[in-house]
């Protein structure tokens, strides 16, 4: 592949149109026009356009929400002993005895998934699922851990996919950008915004932090409040801007950095407009409100979250990631004290939001080329932290997808008894990242950048599509 | 038949021969026939290479290859004659005829000769090459014996240089490039009318003497080595103590430290120049980036995560030290030999066993040499005393250590029997746990753990007499770090203690306490507070969790305890989070105060509390190291307090599980990087493919952790390290013209970019490295040139075949980057802040509430106007997961990440940010408030452009301000191309 920085060249002179819309972000690798006849993809066909990346922070219990262990009920309380004299550690404590899931458990649609209680409306929503029952992680640290399913590096520093995908694909429209980020309303997850970086990929690609439920949701999208600033003052200020700009490149029209930045104030402007509207919900209807839960005070954030983003792939935003959960030891899917007190109430948090949000694109037809992903970044322990907690367990946990390209209803992948390892067909995070990457059109292999000595891919040196996702 | 025998005799007589020559001979048996399998390309078979001298040398899995002298020891020879068809090589590639076999055999017992500069007889990449000193090209344009070579490129080429750049883009290009300011109406005036043909150089020189140099130059070089001021990963706390190396790099370039003294002392100037604290200082370089606090503090020992952590906080010291000094990329070697270059995964463990012996940590040092010097000797005693007793453990078992604890046992306030526990009659919980008084007298809360509780334990002392109290906080086995508190991570926070007298008659009447003191306080969290009458204030112990403490508490007036009396001790614990003493346990005193508190480690506690007689060997030993060290460390404390820097640390006091090495931690190859799959131990060492230097360190003591860091800087700065020197000044190179001689600071290897004019990149090293070493020599050497003089204005007929300006027609046109942007902002403004050095300012509003977790950061909720907002961006506190939205959009890198060049972008939130940020807009404000005189717009065009507007503009501008503001106005010259751009 082409060094980019190379090809735009520091003193780029002439180099066109194409590099242009490259250095703005509007053009991936190709530049726009060569990909119409793969449907948008890069390498391939793509058969989804959009992705929403919903994030689990903390680590979310497979045993206690979409992976079914009887076994843990009959042997609640002994010792946890895999056998074979296997040596059991846990990152943070001494195992404890097995602890079986305080919920109760039911299966659900035409596939007969059985769900917990915890997702009573994603429940209702599994025949659209494709689930991976068999994830693993490389540890059983947070930072590192999140840093892997984002990145595919266990260090800081490696772009995240949102940040490859829209360095891929580029912008969908010239009015939002590629990628942005809804972090949890609380705070921000582990790693902060290390989590989401954009590493060594140009500025262009990195994430646009939103926060819906904030006074100001986007920084610096406008001016601040002040006496000398007003609307027709910033509009005659960007005309004067221009007009400045346009006489200084008229002796350097070589240069495309220049115009680059004359059509960036442009494109801000068209940001200052669509922006608004894409935020603005009281154009919703009361029932879509709430479907997403926005009438109930423990859904309504995170409901305002998943709306918003339905609302940013309509205006042309490519890849949002939503996270819930915050760094700390609460308020997040870290439940090493109590489960059934921790994990209830961040559960229900984002449980009917995600089952609106299904429901919305599908009927909007929107899930035909909107994939949806979510994951988190390890599962926990068979046995019990404390009394009724669970330590972390890079072992085995689960994702799952839905939508463009997903063949729906099916799960991937097994734990074994314990839900304590990935015992059929182990899934890591790059398998995860190219499989969602090659249903962008994407080969995870060819999708690679130069930097300090190594061609640098989302997928590290690893990853498999898994075939038996694809519909 | 005479003649017959003499002809055989001849034949069979060994003959003097030719001896084997290696390149004519052997390396085309060993291409055609071993390499495929050997080789450079995928995993060596048997981990035996033998396309590179060294490693084929070095031999593989089943130990050395080839001894010379010995063909029929070596196994590449006995291999290749083995009568088993699974086990004769080659096993990929057609038998060796017999007179193959027969020089391989010769070959090694003649001594295997392998020329020491061979490199698999390919061309040696161009960074490896031997550095001499090429000739200067012939040359009629220029200044300088640059301006010779890159002329002699561009007339081979058939271009030509471009004209000198007019004055005024002079002056804003090397003010910008050298300080990282804009030049002043004055500065400007002075140049633009000074006649003297010196004019341009006096202007250079006066840059280069400025204060601002140094700080201009020490960000290029904090980017390289990606320093930051919060530890990064996912708890990311503040790291206060990161500045003293920033300001040792500012300082270095201001007194243009000769650059091998300034490689030697980030590396070990603690132990090769251990007379000045500032070569300590410097050792803030390997410590500069991400330290995983969760993993090393938080992770129980002796898990396979710990060990990944620690493998990858080295990786990350090598692999900075590796790419900053030397351009090279050994951290792909981590997992296999490298792919790409000739670098063998053994020597990537090499480089990590050089820094097998420290971590990251504060180090206290002192201004004062001579102060300096007698801390760092007492600190090095009690390394040693550490050492020594697991290595030579006698001396602390002899007559003298025995007097030494006796006399300490002697004076201790807290021997055995001075504290007599006090057994409760009841104890109750406010809010639900299950208090269970113990044989021991602890008291254990279980069951439920609210989030706040009183315990409240009544009980009848036998003590009669009582002058104080003590609390201890006992661990559990229940709790995932054994408490002693029942937060998740260990913690409890007594907000008040609290003691009553019941007596029979009348409502229980408070004793007051005093002068409390406790083995451990938590920062910010002091025993004092839990006497303090405020439950919002309270005593912790984080991060000393896992282990049991306690606190004493006078009381101010002795009391006497009546018979049949009671006493009523009340634990309030109000700071929410279970955060609640999990087993606690009272004790009383007789004893006149006042209360020595000697903070005892666990495990010295129960050594302490065992008869003198009844202690075993190891007992004794480790009591007498304790006691000791303890008297090294009252040396230590009568001396005034230090200072701190964040460095490399072979010694400091543990943090939770997070201990010091001491002494070099065990490095073995790791099979493909995995931590749970160790090969052979390696030693430290540096590169071979560096031609003409030793890359095994040869140390007298490979227990000594300095000498190793010390050999690697030796290594790094000898004068025959090729790479070092074509490293630093391709980065120089690369910061003056925005794109290095080879355009990839960070790697000179074959996966970075070929350099566009080799032999000027070589004469500049030699010139540099020759010459002393002096940047300030190298900065001036290059922007005196007539090619960085050079206009910037394009050619079409040129950019048609060299776009990119590769050759270097012109001089590149610049965009200022984050902090010339925000910096030469607040000098318009005439709000700039010019101290130098210090402690780094918070440029965002900032509470730390939870010591556990990320602070809140909220570059939102900043007051611009605050004074530390004015200080240059040098002194920003650079958070490394939470970076200033303003500086990231403007290319600011991530401080994870080693950055030798910056990406340069636009982009429409770039565009939001500089247009509508709070910090600009409030700037402007300040800046149009300085406009004087009758024109206005000619004064704002003075200040942020150095020239005088058009008449158009002049018009324009003007017409905008009179409507819309100054303010306004000044705000969109600060948006400009013009002003973003260095022409």
């Amino acid at each position: 592949m082409m060094n980019r920085r190379e090809f735009l060249g520091c003193g780029a002179s002439g180099v066109g149109a194409v590099a242009l819309a490259q250095l703005l972000g509007s053009a991936g690798l190709l530049g726009q026009e060569a990909k119409a006849d793969l449907n948008g993809g890069v390498h391939h066909r793509a058969r989804a356009k959009r992705v929403i990346h919903l994030f689990m922070n903390g680590g979310a219990s497979p045993m206690d929400t979409f992976d079914y262990k009887p076994e843990l009920e009959k042997r609640h309380g002994q010792k946890f002993d895999p056998g074979a004299g296997v040596r059991v550690e846990a990152a943070t404590s001494t195992p404890g005895a097995v602890l079986k899931s305080p919920y109760a458990w039911k299966q659900y649609g035409q596939c007969g998934r059985w769900v917990s209680s915890v997702f009573p409306h994603v429940a209702e929503r599994v025949d659209d699922l494709a689930f991976v029952h068999s994830m693993q992680s490389k540890t059983n640290v947070h930072g590192p851990g999140v840093y892997l399913q984002n990145t595919g590096f266990v260090l800081p520093g490696f772009p995240c996919m949102g940040s490859w995908v829209s360095y891929a694909l580029g912008r969908l429209s010239d009015n939002l950008p590629a990628f942005v980020v809804i972090p949890d309303s609380r705070g921000l997850p582990y790693n902060s915004k290390g989590s989401f970086g954009s590493g060594f990929l140009p500025a262009v690609h990195q994430a646009t932090l939103l926060r819906p439920t904030a006074p100001e949701p986007l920084a610096d999208l406008f001016p601040p409040k002040s006496p000398g600033i007003t609307p027709e003052g910033e509009a005659d200020g960007l005309a004067l801007l221009n007009r400045l700009n346009r006489e200084h490149l008229a002796s350097r029209p070589e240069d495309s950095r220049l115009e680059g930045r004359i059509a960036s104030y442009e494109m801000a402007a068209r940001m200052q407009l669509s922006a608004p509207d894409a935020l603005d919900l009281s154009k919703e209807s009361e029932e879509t409100r709430k479907l997403y839960g926005l009438d109930a005070k423990p859904t309504a954030d995170f409901g305002t979250n998943c709306l918003t983003a339905r609302r940013l792939l309509e205006g042309g935003v490519r890849f949002v990631q939503l996270w819930s959960g915050t760094a700390g030891a609460t308020g997040n899917w870290d439940n090493h004290a109590d489960i059934s007190k921790e994990l209830t109430f961040i559960a229900m948090a984002v449980d009917k939001p995600i089952a609106g949000l299904l429901t919305d694109l599908k009927r909007r037809g929107l899930l035909e080329d909107t994939l949806i992903v979510w994951t988190t970044e390890f599962g926990r322990m068979p046995f019990s932290q404390g009394t009724v907690g669970r330590d972390h367990n890079g072992g085995v946990f689960t994702s799952w997808l839905a939508g463009a390209g997903v063949k729906p209803g099916i799960a991937y992948g097994e734990s074994d008894e314990w839900a304590w390892k990935a015992a059929k067909d182990p899934v890591m995070g790059y398998d995860l990242n190219a499989t969602i990457l090659h249903l962008l059109g994407i080969d995870h292999e060819k999708l690679t950048v130069r930097h300090n000595g190594a061609d640098r891919r989302l997928t590290d040196v690893h990853g498999h599509v898994i075939r038996d996702l694809l519909a | 038949m005479t003649r017959a025998w003499l002809l055989v005799l001849l034949l069979a007589a060994p003959r003097p021969q030719a001896p084997v020559d290696f390149d004519r001979d052997i390396r085309p048996i060993l291409k055609a026939s071993c390499l495929k399998c050997h080789g450079a390309e995928g995993k060596p078979k048997g981990q035996l290479r033998l396309d590179l001298r060294a490693a084929a040398f070095r031999g593989g899995a089943g130990g050395q290859a080839i001894i010379p002298g010995k063909s029929a020891d070596s196994p590449l020879y006995k291999l290749l004659v083995d009568p088993d068809d699974d086990a004769r090589m080659p096993q990929k590639a057609p038998r060796l005829s017999t007179a193959q076999i027969e020089l391989i055999r010769r070959w090694i017992d003649e001594g295997v000769r392998w020329p020491e500069d061979d490199h698999g007889g390919e061309q040696l990449h161009w960074s490896l090459r031997p550095l001499a000193r090429p000739a200067v090209p012939p040359s009629s344009w220029g200044r300088t014996p640059i301006d010779a070579f890159i002329a002699a490129k561009l007339k081979e080429k058939g271009f030509e240089p471009s004209p000198e750049a007019d004055r005024r883009s002079l002056l804003r290009r090397v003010t910008y490039d050298l300080i990282g300011l804009p030049p002043t109406p004055e500065e400007t005036d002075a140049f633009l009318s000074d006649p003297a043909p010196d004019a341009y150089e006096k202007v250079v020189d006066r840059l280069l003497a400025s204060p601002r140099h140094g700080e201009r130059w020490a960000r290029h070089w904090l980017d390289a080595v990606h320093y930051a001021d919060t530890h990064g990963h996912d708890q990311d706390r503040p790291r206060p103590n990161a500045w003293p190396y920033r300001d040792y790099v500012v300082r270095a370039f201001n007194e243009d430290k000769p650059y091998a003294q300034f490689v030697q002392d980030q590396l070990a100037g603690d132990v090769l120049r251990p007379g000045d604290p500032q070569a300590l200082v410097a050792t803030g370089f390997i410590a500069a980036g991400p330290w995983d606090e969760s993993s090393q503090m938080h992770i129980m020992a002796d898990t396979v995560d710990k060990k990944i952590a620690q493998n990858l906080d080295r990786d990350d010291m090598l692999t900075a030290t590796m790419s900053t000094f030397v351009g090279a990329t050994v951290q792909c070697a981590r997992c296999h030999n490298h792919k790409f270059d000739p670098i063998p995964q053994a020597e990537y463990y090499a480089l990590q066993a050089c820094f097998a012996g420290v971590d990251r940590a504060n180090r206290p040092f002192d201004d004062d040499p001579a102060l300096n010097r007698r801390r760092q000797e007492l600190l090095r005693r009690r390394t040693d005393l550490a050492v020594r007793k697991k290595a030579r453990p006698e001396p602390f078992l002899d007559a003298d250590a025995e007097r030494d604890v006796a006399a300490w046992e002697k004076g201790r306030s807290d021997s055995p029997g001075v504290w007599m526990v006090i057994d409760a009659d009841a104890a109750e919980s406010k809010h639900g746990a299950t208090l269970t008084r113990q044989v021991d007298g602890s008291i254990v809360s279980s069951g439920l753990a609210p989030d706040v509780d009183v315990y409240t334990i009544t009980a009848r002392p036998s003590l009669r007499r009582i002058t104080a109290l003590r609390l201890e906080a006992l661990t559990v086995e229940d709790h995932p770090y054994k408490g002693p508190g029942r937060e998740d991570n260990g913690n409890f926070h007594l907000s008040e203690f609290r003691l009553l007298r019941s007596r029979a008659e009348g409502p229980p009447s408070p004793v007051e306490l005093c002068n409390p003191a406790a083995d451990f306080n938590q920062n910010g969290w002091g025993v004092a507070q839990a006497l303090d009458g405020k439950p919002e204030t309270a005593w912790a112990i984080y991060p000393e969790v896992g282990k049991s403490h306690y606190a004493i508490f006078e009381l101010r007036v002795p009391i006497e305890v009546a018979e049949g009396e009671s006493l009523v001790f009340v634990l309030e614990q109000l700071q929410g989070r279970h955060r609640l003493i999990a087993r606690p346990r009272l004790s009383a005193t007789s004893m006149p105060p006042p209360f020595r508190i000697e903070p005892l480690p666990a495990n010295v506690a129960q050594i302490a509390a065992v008869d003198a007689a009844k202690r075993s060997r190891e007992q004794k030993i480790e009591l007498a190291a304790w006691v000791l060290d303890l008297r090294i460390r009252k040396e230590l404390d009568a001396l005034p307090a230090p200072r701190q820097v964040y460095a490399a640390a072979s010694d400091f006091p543990p943090i939770a599980k997070f201990t010091p090495a001491r002494t070099p931690r065990p490095i073995y190859l790791l099979k493909r990087g995995d931590v749970t799959k160790p090969g052979e131990e390696i030693r430290p060492g540096g590169l071979s493919c560096v031609p003409g230097l030793e890359a095994a360190f040869r140390l007298a003591d490979p227990g000594d952790e300095g000498a190793r860091r010390a050999a690697l800087a030796a290594w790094i700065t000898d004068p025959r390290n090729v790479l070092s020197w074509r490293s630093i000044v391709n980065r120089v190179w690369h910061h003056h013209f925005g794109r290095g001689i080879a355009d990839s600071p960070n790697d000179l290897g074959r996966m970075g970019a070929a350099p566009t004019h080799p032999e000027l990149l070589d004469w500049l090293a030699v010139e540099f490295r020759d010459g002393g070493g002096s940047l300030k020599k190298l900065h001036r050497l290059i922007v005196t040139s007539a090619v960085y003089q050079q206009s910037s204005a394009g050619r079409a007929d040129f950019a048609k075949t060299d776009a990119s300006n590769l050759l270097l027609w012109r001089m590149n046109r610049l965009r200022l980057d984050a902090e010339q942007v925000r910096d030469s902002i607040l000098q318009l403004s005439g709000k700039i802040d010019l101290t130098l050095g210090g402690p780094a300012v918070k440029q965002f509003h900032y509470e730390d509430p939870n010591p556990e977790v990320t602070p809140k950061v909220d570059y939102g909720r900043y007051n611009v106007d605050h004074p530390d907002n004015f200080r240059r961006a040098i002194y920003r506190w650079i958070f490394r997961t939470l970076p200033d939205p303003f500086m990231e959009t403007l290319d600011c890198p991530d401080a994870s990440l080693l950055t030798g060049a910056r990406n340069v972008s636009v982009t429409p939130l770039q565009a939001m940010a500089v247009l509508n940020d709070r910090f600009v807009v409030r700037q402007s404000e300040h800046l149009a408030a300085r406009l004087a005189g009758p024109d206005r717009v000619a004064a704002a065009y003075r200040l942020i452009l150095q020239r005088a507007p058009t008449a158009a503009e002049s018009a324009a501008v003007g017409d905008y301000m009179e409507k819309r503001g100054a303010a306004n106005a000044v705000r969109v010259l600060l948006n400009s191309n013009e002003f973003m751009f260095l022409d």
